[in-house]
Formats: C-alpha cells, sequence, structure tokens
C-alpha cells in the first residue's frame, strides 16, 4: 500500500490556497477543479492511500473485517439511538452506523455506482407540494436547469455508463459509454416490470462499459459493491479525479491524516487545519480557505469539534442546525429464486431500474418517491451468501442446509427498493457525551428513526418488487422485513444549503453562512434526499461549487 | 409456480446488524495483518498435514466433528475435509484469540451433555453422526454454536489463503467460479439477449 511519505509539495506554516477536508466522491472533485485551475491544494484524507493495486477479492477482510471502513490507526466508535430521549450505545459487531469507506477516494472506492441525476422535482418538491408540518421539507435554492451542465460533467470526467430512460430530467449530453451488458437478473427484473405495465430502463452506473478517459472497461469480475476495483473501470474518485489533480503538481494528497479541528482567529476566519498524521504527531496546516468534506456524518462532527468562545455551538453554527436533517433513504430488500442459474457473483451489482415511481403520488396517500433495481445485493460473495442468503425457515446446519447453499446460490437476485426521507430535526448527528475515540475526540453520535411516510413508501416498494418477481417467473418470492433504518450508507442533510442563514448552513454556492473562507460541500449540503442514489448529485454538486469557488478566490472576495 | 412468501424473514437483517454472531467486537477490533499471518501457518499446516498449534489434537478432533455437522461430507466434501479445523486453530491463535475461551467452555459443557445423555467418559466425536445431531440441536441458540456456525462457514468459503476452502471445494459446492474476468453471457436468462448459449447449467445438481 502506498503511504506516499514522499516529500511534501507545500509546507504547513504557508497558507495554502485551500485545505479540502477528504477526499472521497466530493473531495476528489474539489481538488481536481481547483488544482487544474491554478489553485495550491492540499487534501486531508484520514484513510489510507490504496491504489487498485491494492484491492483484492477477499471478502474476509473487506466484508467481515471493515477493511475498506475501519480506521487505520486507532479505534474510532460510533453510537446510535433512535430517538433523543434515549441513549445512544455503541452497536457491537457489524458495520458502524455512519457506514462510509476510509482512504483516497473515499466512498467512491467501494460503492455500487448507481449514478441517478435527480429529478426536476427533486430541487423544488415543497413549492410542488406544499408544507409538511412539523419536518424541515424545503426548496433547494438552486434547480435542476443550474445543476445540469455539473451532471453532464460528472458523466464525462468521471465516467458514467448508460442510456436515457423514459423518466429521466432533459440531458445536454448523451452518455460517454454504453449501458453495461444485461445480467440475468437485469433480465428477469425487465421482463417483470414490462408485464406489469412498468418502463425499465438500463441503469446508469459510475462504471466504464469501455474505454474512457484512458482507463478499461470493466471485467464483470464481480467484486464490485464493497469493494475496489482493481482495474480502474470503477469511476471512484481515486481513479478518475486524483490521478488528474496529482500530475499538476499543485495537488498535495496527505493520507492517514486525521482532523480533529478548524482553528478560527479573533476576525472569525479559518486559519489553519489541526490533524494527526500518519505517525500520530499533531500537525497545523495553514490556509487561506478550507472546503469541508469529511461526508454528512464527519463533517457536522468536526464542526461540533471546532466549538470555540466565538462558536460555542460548532463552527459555522448559528443557526444551531449543523448536523440536524440528517437523511438516509429508505431501502427494502426483496429476493426471489429462478429454476435456472442466473449467476449473479458476475459482474456489476445492477444492470436495469425501474424509476414509474420515482415522482410523489397524492394517490398512494402518503409523501415520497422512489426507485428499485435488480441486484445480486449481498448475495455475490460466497461468505455473505452462506451466512444469510437462504430463505427464512431453512435449516442452518446439516445435509439440508449444504443442498441449499448449493441449490440458492447461482439462482437467487434480490430487487431493491430505495427511497424519499423526509428531513426531520430529531434524525441528526451530535458529539456522544461519553464516548471517546482513542485520540479522546468525542464519538459521533447517530440518532435516526425513518418517518412513517419513508416506511410506507418502502413498503409500496416492496410490495411492486413482488408483483414484478412473480411476473418474472420467480419460482420462490420472499419480503425482507421493512425496518427503521440503523446502518446508513447515504449520509445526507446535515448542514443543509439555502438562501436564509437562519435555516440553513452553507449558501448556493456552498459558502458557509457565518464564516467567509469556510466552504462546505457533500452529502452534508443536501435539502431533500432524492430518491436513494445520491452520489451523482453530490459530485454535480462539487463541480458547480469549485467553479463558483474558483471564481471567488481569484476575484479575491474569499 | 410462484411461492410467495408474504411472511418476512429476519435472518439477513438479523445478520447484518450484529455481524452474523455474538463475537462481533472480538472479530472487528481484529486486523486483517494479523488474520493473513495466522492463516498462512494455517495454510502450511493443512498442506503438511502438520498439527495444530493453539488446540490439542483431541480438541481437533471434537471440532472436526463439530463442523462436520454444519457442512456434512457427502458427494463432496465437509468442513473437516475442506480444512475448516485448521481455519479455526489459526484463528483462535491470532484475529479470534478472544473467541477461544468461550469454544472451550462450550466444549466442556458439550461433553457433559454428552456424557449424561449417553455413558461415562465418552467423547462427543464417538457418538453416531445422529446422536451427534441430536445433541447439537439442543445448542442450536448458544453463542458456542453461534460462533462455531461462524467459523464454519467462514473457513468453508473464504479464499484458500486463509486456510481453509481447501481445493476451492466450498465454491465449488456453490457453483462459484473464481475468475478476474468475465463475459456476457453470465446466466442462463440473459444467454438469448446476448445471442450466446449459456453453457453451466445444473448438471452436478443435488436436488
Amino acid at each position: 500500500m502506498t503511504t506516499r511519505d514522499d516529500m511534501p509539495i507545500f509546507a504547513t506554516r504557508e497558507a495554502v490556497d485551500f485545505v479540502i477536508i477528504g477526499s472521497g466522491a466530493a473531495g476528489g472533485v474539489l481538488a481536481k477543479e481547483l488544482s487544474t485551475n491554478g489553485f495550491n491544494v492540499v487534501v486531508l484524507e484520514q484513510g489510507p492511500y490504496r491504489t487498485a493495486a491494492d484491492f483484492n477479492h477477499d471478502e474476509v477482510s473487506v466484508m467481515f473485517q471493515n477493511e475498506m471502513m475501519n480506521h487505520p490507526a486507532w479505534s474510532d466508535p460510533q453510537t446510535f439511538r433512535k430517538l433523543e430521549s434515549e441513549t445512544a450505545e455503541v452497536l457491537q459487531g457489524g458495520p458502524p452506523p455512519a457506514l462510509y469507506s476510509r482512504g483516497v477516494g473515499g466512498s467512491s472506492v467501494h460503492f455500487t455506482g448507481n449514478y441517478w441525476r435527480f429529478h426536476e422535482s427533486d430541487f423544488k418538491e415543497r413549492s410542488l407540494l406544499g408544507p409538511m408540518q412539523g419536518t424541515g421539507f424545503a426548496d433547494w435554492p438552486i434547480s435542476y436547469d443550474e445543476l445540469e451542465p455539473y451532471y453532464t460533467k460528472v458523466e464525462w470526467e468521471c465516467g458514467v455508463s448508460g442510456q436515457p430512460g423514459p423518466f429521466d430530467a432533459p440531458r445536454s449530453k448523451p452518455y460517454p459509454c454504453p449501458p453495461l451488458p444485461v445480467k440475468s437478473s437485469g433480465v428477469l427484473f425487465e421482463k417483470g416490470a414490462r408485464a406489469i405495465g412498468l418502463h425499465p430502463q438500463p441503469a446508469p452506473m459510475a462504471i466504464l462499459s469501455k474505454p474512457h478517459n484512458g482507463r478499461p472497461p470493466c471485467m464483470h469480475c464481480g467484486f464490485c459493491m464493497g469493494f475496489g476495483c482493481e482495474a480502474n473501470a470503477k469511476s471512484s474518485t481515486l481513479a478518475s479525479m486524483i490521478p488528474i489533480a496529482e500530475a499538476t503538481g499543485r495537488c498535495e494528497i496527505r493520507p492517514l491524516s486525521t482532523v480533529f479541528r478548524i482553528e478560527t482567529n479573533a476576525a472569525g476566519r479559518v486559519t489553519e487545519v489541526l490533524y494527526l498524521d500518519a505517525r500520530g504527531r499533531e500537525q497545523a496546516q495553514k490556509a487561506k480557505a478550507v472546503i469541508l468534506a469529511a461526508n454528512g456524518a464527519e463533517t457536522p462532527r468536526l464542526l461540533f469539534l471546532s466549538e470555540s468562545s466565538r462558536s460555542p455551538h460548532g463552527l459555522a453554527n448559528s443557526s444551531g442546525i449543523v448536523g440536524k436533517y440528517l437523511m438516509g433513504n429508505g431501502h427494502c430488500t426483496t429476493q426471489a429464486a429462478f429454476e435456472q442459474p442466473l449467476n449473479e457473483f458476475k459482474s456489476v451489482q445492477v444492470t436495469r431500474i425501474v424509476h414509474d415511481f420515482y415522482e410523489h403520488d397524492p394517490a398512494r396517500g402518503f409523501y415520497g418517491g422512489g426507485g428499485m433495481d435488480a441486484r445480486p445485493f449481498l448475495d455475490s460473495t460466497p461468505i455473505f451468501f452462506a451466512q444469510s442468503g437462504l430463505p427464512p425457515g431453512s435449516p442452518k446446519w446439516g445435509s439440508e442446509f449444504k443442498k441449499l447453499l448449493h441449490y440458492y446460490y447461482t439462482r437467487k437476485m434480490t430487487v431493491l427498493g430505495s427511497t424519499t426521507s423526509v428531513p426531520l430535526e430529531r434524525n441528526n448527528i451530535s458529539l456522544d457525551p461519553t464516548h471517546k475515540d482513542d485520540k479522546g475526540r468525542a464519538a459521533m453520535r447517530m440518532t435516526y428513526m425513518d418517518h412513517d411516510d419513508d416506511l410506507a413508501m418502502v413498503a409500496f416498494l416492496q410490495d411492486r418488487a413482488v408483483e414484478i418477481l412473480e411476473a418474472a417467473g420467480a419460482k420462490e418470492i420472499w419480503r425482507d422485513p421493512i425496518e427503521g433504518g440503523v446502518i446508513q450508507a447515504h449520509l445526507l442533510g446535515t448542514c443543509r444549503m439555502g438562501n436564509d442563514p437562519a435555516t440553513s448552513v452553507v449558501d448556493r454556492y456552498h459558502r458557509s453562512h457565518d464564516i467567509s473562507n469556510l466552504f462546505i460541500c457533500d452529502g452534508s449540503s443536501f435539502v431533500s434526499s432524492g430518491r436513494g442514489q445520491p452520489t451523482m448529485t453530490i459530485q454535480a454538486l462539487a463541480f458547480r461549487a469549485a467553479e463558483h469557488i474558483g471564481r471567488f478566490a481569484r476575484r479575491g472576495e474569499i | 409456480m410462484t411461492n410467495t412468501r408474504l411472511e418476512s424473514g429476519n435472518s439477513r437483517r438479523d445478520f447484518l446488524k450484529t455481524g452474523g454472531s455474538a463475537m462481533g467486537a472480538v472479530w472487528l477490533a481484529a486486523n486483517a495483518s494479523l488474520i493473513l499471518a495466522g492463516c498462512k501457518k494455517a495454510r502450511t499446516n493443512l498442506e503438511g498435514q502438520a498439527g495444530y498449534e493453539n488446540i490439542t489434537p483431541l480438541e481437533a478432533i471434537e471440532f472436526a466433528a463439530l463442523v462436520d455437522q454444519i457442512i456434512p461430507p457427502d458427494e463432496t466434501p465437509g468442513a473437516t475435509d475442506t480444512g475448516v479445523v485448521y481455519f479455526i486453530d489459526a484463528a483462535l491463535g491470532g484475529f479470534m484469540s478472544g473467541a477461544g475461551p468461550g469454544l472451550r467452555q462450550g466444549l466442556d459443557d458439550l461433553q457433559k451433555r454428552t456424557q449424561s445423555a449417553h455413558q461415562q467418559n465418552i467423547q462427543f466425536s464417538e457418538l453416531s453422526f445422529a446422536q451427534q445431531t441430536v445433541l447439537l440441536k439442543e445448542l442450536e441458540d448458544t453463542d458456542f454454536f453461534g460462533t462455531l456456525h461462524y467459523l464454519t462457514l467462514l473457513g468453508m468459503f473464504c479464499l484458500p489463503k486463509y486456510g481453509g476452502n481447501r481445493d476451492y471445494a466450498g465454491w465449488d459446492l456453490l457453483g462459484f467460479d473464481h475468475q478476474h474476468a468475465w463475459q456476457p453471457p453470465f446466466g442462463y436468462y440473459d444467454a438469448t439477449v446476448h445471442g450466446q448459449p449459456h453453457t453451466r447449467g445444473d448438471d452436478h445438481d443435488h436436488t
């Protein structure tokens, strides 16, 4: 594994143009855009600098030891509770509540790569549908039209394979790569969906189907969701953005660098970023401006950790809403087995999606919308399947268990439904009052319970999934239970964007309302949750933010 | 005909929440390089049929009987033939050492149950397969069985470098084929779309 302990480009005592905290979906884009536009950039990343050569098919370490997700040097527990009236606990075993990958490229390295653009309605649902009492339901300060050119940039610069579908918002340019080859799950899903009058479409995926930007296409190895790509065919920022940023000579990626404080001066401006380096030594990097892109959970945590007498409730938090309105997207899974082998262990997770239920429909009787896709989900790798992939009521050991393992492994698929999350003040990230990490930082505390409408939408999609699978000719179908989310891979909404400093944390250009040289750009900027695949929009926001931030810097307006 | 189960199953959700068994934190606290160091040893031991490092030969006999209850040998290899006992030996010496006391306590308890159900001084492994199954059924919900079950499936289906999945017997059982590159058609149902026959069928089916 590369640790990049080579000579630094920039001295910590001299202020660089930008320090970017986080090198993931947003941070990687910002680093590339700003460095190629002539700015000096230091990127602080808490995880290691893995490259394609470090990635493997080791299910034990990746899926069971959370090798991509654990802090590389110390224990960093998170606590969870459903409601603020409860005491949060560290969950034993399993992944943490805020599930993200640590390493250069962040979670774009281990993601599945579903790259749905938002629809026009996503940005203005409050205006379209009216208020929702007791919630933070609001319009975005930007429109789809404003973001469209940046969605196109994501598709072409990062690399997305797809084909426009009947429900998609307007686009200015076709996809750069055609859809990936359809899998058996996609064929069956499409057949079932058409049979009940729906309009399935090829899935837009951030995985190359043909050579693009000097990178090779997918080899269909199957170790995709949760794993890093050995071929650089998955369009992580590690594969697509970071190499371009580093080639400028103006971007220094510092891996194994965990930020614990953003320092401000008496004038209320950010001056430097304090972090622990790979050897655990305290460092302070001076900066003219800081861009926080640490994800929707670590970003608010860091703002809270940076509290001072000037900002007693955390940096950039005069509104009091930093950390609030956390949204994770609701999910349901419905599993099925077919007569013949699908062999879903091969290739990418998703090749077909259904967006017929994307828009809110008052006839359903609750707020929400969602999308569906066909995929192996957790059955793509052998151990996960063996531990949890058989139908409910199956024997868990013995000769019958062994027979069932053989029968089901190649014959299964899952339909995943993903939905809206209503933004609620009660769902949030805060600092845990008792638990700390190894270095004494207050642990992250997640408080989360889905809104009833989120669960109603999830249940609605599960009913449709059963209909699709029946129409596709499944031999058996079983529903996974619908419960509120605990583990969130989509960390959204905790520093929401808006025009009013009283009800938002950043403005329409991602500048914090309180501190003119502090920008925040990642999933935390979201005002609404979309329909379950947020990374495409996180990156479009990052391309757009970089353009405006660069403009401000050139004009001396930072 | 579709058999639609409207009853909700909970195995997958529970599994995700707990990481699969009672050991959670112990397991997660481990680090990958430690595992690998331990497991390389397991593999060497398996290849050379060497002794065990962390369990006694008698314990190994009992573990062999236990893991074969979970994945029994029949037309295809069971867990012991696939190297699972070596995998467990390595695990208890390194990344799962925290689970050792619980497993040993569970083993003691199992022998006491064996002896009270059958006769003094008889070991679990000396019972008939069917007698073993009856005894183990009573322990299905214990942490002991959960840990053993978790380790057995890990050892059965891991990369062979961990000492288990010997000769890919685990993956062959599933029909999982490990290649670094595939071309469509991937399965039966996409073969017509891709215009090529899908060759791998259910020729070695048990059912």
